[in-house]
């Protein structure tokens, strides 16, 4: 088990396309801190004051934290969706499955290399999404003339330390759900469109049944998107004089809920994978 | 040979729908430690559904496959430990060189040392080439980096699915004289193929396959009547049969209706319509016997034909 889970990050340092996520994430990091700066640093007229301290503020510490990773989990989602796709679905596409089980026979074995070593790849990074936030941070600070480290306490230290946790553990559901869909339709392009089409609908889904109101209005409660939102540090722009009144979801229901989702893909992936025939 | 130590392969009554397809039925073959089987069959007759189920690639609907005496669906990794096979599509990496390919097989595979993919690089004349990634290899290459893959843990059973398939005459070739050298070299294999003279060449033991069926199987020699086969017709076939049973210089005889096979050199083809004149039955026709194997198959496949 731990050869293949070895095998496959092997696999996944070789491959360019995870060098290319991984410069896509650096990337859309620089974008959003510096589109945000460019906000503040020449806000649009009509922005009132408070508006504009408000995103200042996300951009310095303590509180870019929250920016840091909040943006993890938006792009963490889409690019892990891709990388878990290809994982899972390029060995339909060229036949190594079947190379890998001729060696390696079980097939559980195979199911949870492939997860574990996503698993890995998302800490990896997580980190990086971290250091490349944190370096961000200080620039936009600097630009914005307030430097200063005294946020460095050791609450902040153990507060973004769970920030962390919740942060990966909120793009798990998205990696199950897209290895769930690959494994199913048997190819990479299954993966990135149930994946994706998942996340996509569900988002509309949750906006209908939040106007729709009475009980309709629970049911995205116990979706996905609406659980990950209530366990990763709050947007930017759902605080301050962004913040709507809706009655916010505990840590604990959704921890349960992704919890569910989790296990139930996991097996299902497996039961499915188990089952069937690896024809030619 | 025929104790169990030495029983490599047993399909027991092995069965496999496809939905309605009935692509494996009935199947019940032994494959011997040593022999290099050939199973031969047209396209679509069921070959690579038997290997993916001696493979626990595919579940059969019903009859099980025996490996080394283990049960196929009950103890995979151990019978896997000792084999080693080429499937019919050739499963790599693009992104990786040949190398590197190996490298992670040579990962997830137990007890394969370092220096074994050099080993089998060279055995498949690939070194020198190995560093290129694999999706700018030929054919060719690709399949040899395929059998090369296979022989990584020194398997004692090898499982070949058309190895030579879309090669050109030479690349054919190369690869048949590798099966053959390790053949000789004491490897049991089971040799995939709709090519009756690849398996004429390669195999001493064949067993033919049509939708799903074995038809007939036997020791390739014979079946090709490399020895010498006597076709008679005769007035009493009866006895015939009855006077022939006692000479001691016929290895043969085969009755096939009004039809005779015997194994007998030419040089007593006189002998033997003298000793029938003798017991008053009267040759109607005396031949050199077909080429049985090629005549079933040529009967049997379009395939057979152009091979
Ligand atoms: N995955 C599959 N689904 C449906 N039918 C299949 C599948 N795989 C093979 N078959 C059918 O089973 C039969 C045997 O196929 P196969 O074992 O590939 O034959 P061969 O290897 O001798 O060419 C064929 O009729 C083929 O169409
Ligand atoms: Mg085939």
């Amino acid at each position: 088990m731990l050869d293949m889970i070895r095998g496959e990050l092997f696999k996944l340092r070789k491959r360019n396309l995870t060098w290319i996520l991984a410069v896509v994430l650096a990337a859309y990091f620089c974008l959003i801190f510096f589109a945000t700066y460019g906000i503040v640093s020449n806000p649009p007229g009509r922005m009132p004051a408070e508006v504009i301290e408000h995103i200042k503020a996300s951009l310095q510490f303590p509180k870019a934290a929250n920016l840091i990773f909040h943006t993890a989990n938006n792009i963490g989602i889409i690019l892990l969706i891709i990388l878990t796709a290809s994982s899972i679905g390029s060995e339909y596409g060229w036949g190594s499955i079947r190379q890998i089980l001729t060696r390696n026979g079980t097939r559980h074995n195979l199911v949870f290399s492939k997860l574990i070593s996503l698993l890995i790849i998302t800490f990896i990074g997580l980190v990086i999404s971290v250091i490349v936030g944190f370096i961000l941070t200080v620039i936009t600070s600097a630009l914005l003339n307030t430097i200063g480290w005294d946020f460095v306490t050791a609450a902040f230290l153990q507060e973004q330390l769970q920030n962390f946790g919740w942060t990966l553990y909120s793009l798990l559901p998205y990696i199950l759900l897209t290895a769930f869909f690959a494994f199913l339709g048997r190819s990479a392009i299954a993966g990135i469109g149930g994946g994706l089409g998942f996340f996509f609908v569900e988002a509309i889904a949750v906006g209908i049944f939040n106007q729709a109101g009475g009980w309709l209005a629970k049911i995205p409660n116990y979706l996905i998107g609406p659980n990950v939102e209530a366990i990763i540090p709050e947007s930017v722009f759902a605080q301050g004089p962004f913040s709507f009144n809706g009655e916010p979801l505990s840590a604990l229901h959704s921890s349960i809920t992704i919890a569910v989702y989790c296990i139930a893909l996991v097996l299902i992936s497996l039961w499915l994978f188990k089952k069937r025939d690896l024809t030619a | 040979m025929n104790n169990n130590g030495s029983l490599v392969v047993k399909t027991s009554n092995l069965t496999k729908h496809f939905g309605k397809t009935l692509a494996v039925d009935d199947l019940n073959i032994e494959v011997y430690r040593g022999e290099v089987f050939g199973f031969l069959g047209p396209n679509g007759s069921g070959k690579s559904t038997t290997l993916g189920m001696m493979l626990g690639l595919i579940t059969p609907t019903s009859g099980r496959v025996e490996l080394f005496g283990h049960d196929v669906q009950k103890e995979l990794p151990r019978i896997l430990e000792k084999t080693g096979a080429v499937t019919e599509s050739i499963g790599f990496y693009p992104y990786l060189s040949g190398k590197e390919n190996l490298e992670y097989i040579s990962k997830i595979t137990r007890g394969i040392n370092s220096s074994r993919i050099r080993e089998v690089l060279d055995l498949v004349e690939l070194s020198g080439r190995e560093n290129d990634k694999f999706s700018n290899y030929s054919l060719g290459m690709k399949q040899r980096l395929a059998i090369a893959c296979a022989l990584l843990n020194d398997p004692e059973f090898l499982l070949l699915d058309e190895p030579t398939n879309g090669l050109d005459p030479a690349g054919m070739k190369e690869i048949r004289q590798l099966i053959i050298k390790l053949g000789h070299e004491g490897k049991t294999i089971f040799l995939n193929s709709h090519l009756l003279h690849e398996i004429e060449q390669v195999c001493n033991r064949v067993a033919i396959l049509k939708k799903g069926r074995v038809v007939i199987q036997g020791l390739t020699d014979k079946l090709m009547n490399k020895g010498n086969v006597l076709q008679i017709r005769v007035t009493e076939p009866d006895k015939a049969m009855n006077a022939l049973q006692n000479v001691n210089w016929i290895d043969s005889i085969t009755r096939e209706e009004d039809k005779l096979l015997l194994g007998v050199k030419a040089d007593k083809y006189a002998e033997i319509s003298r000793i029938l004149a003798e017991e008053h039955v009267f040759l109607t026709e005396m031949k050199a016997a077909e080429n049985k194997l090629e005549d079933y198959f040529l009967k049997m496949t379009d395939e057979g034909k152009n091979a």
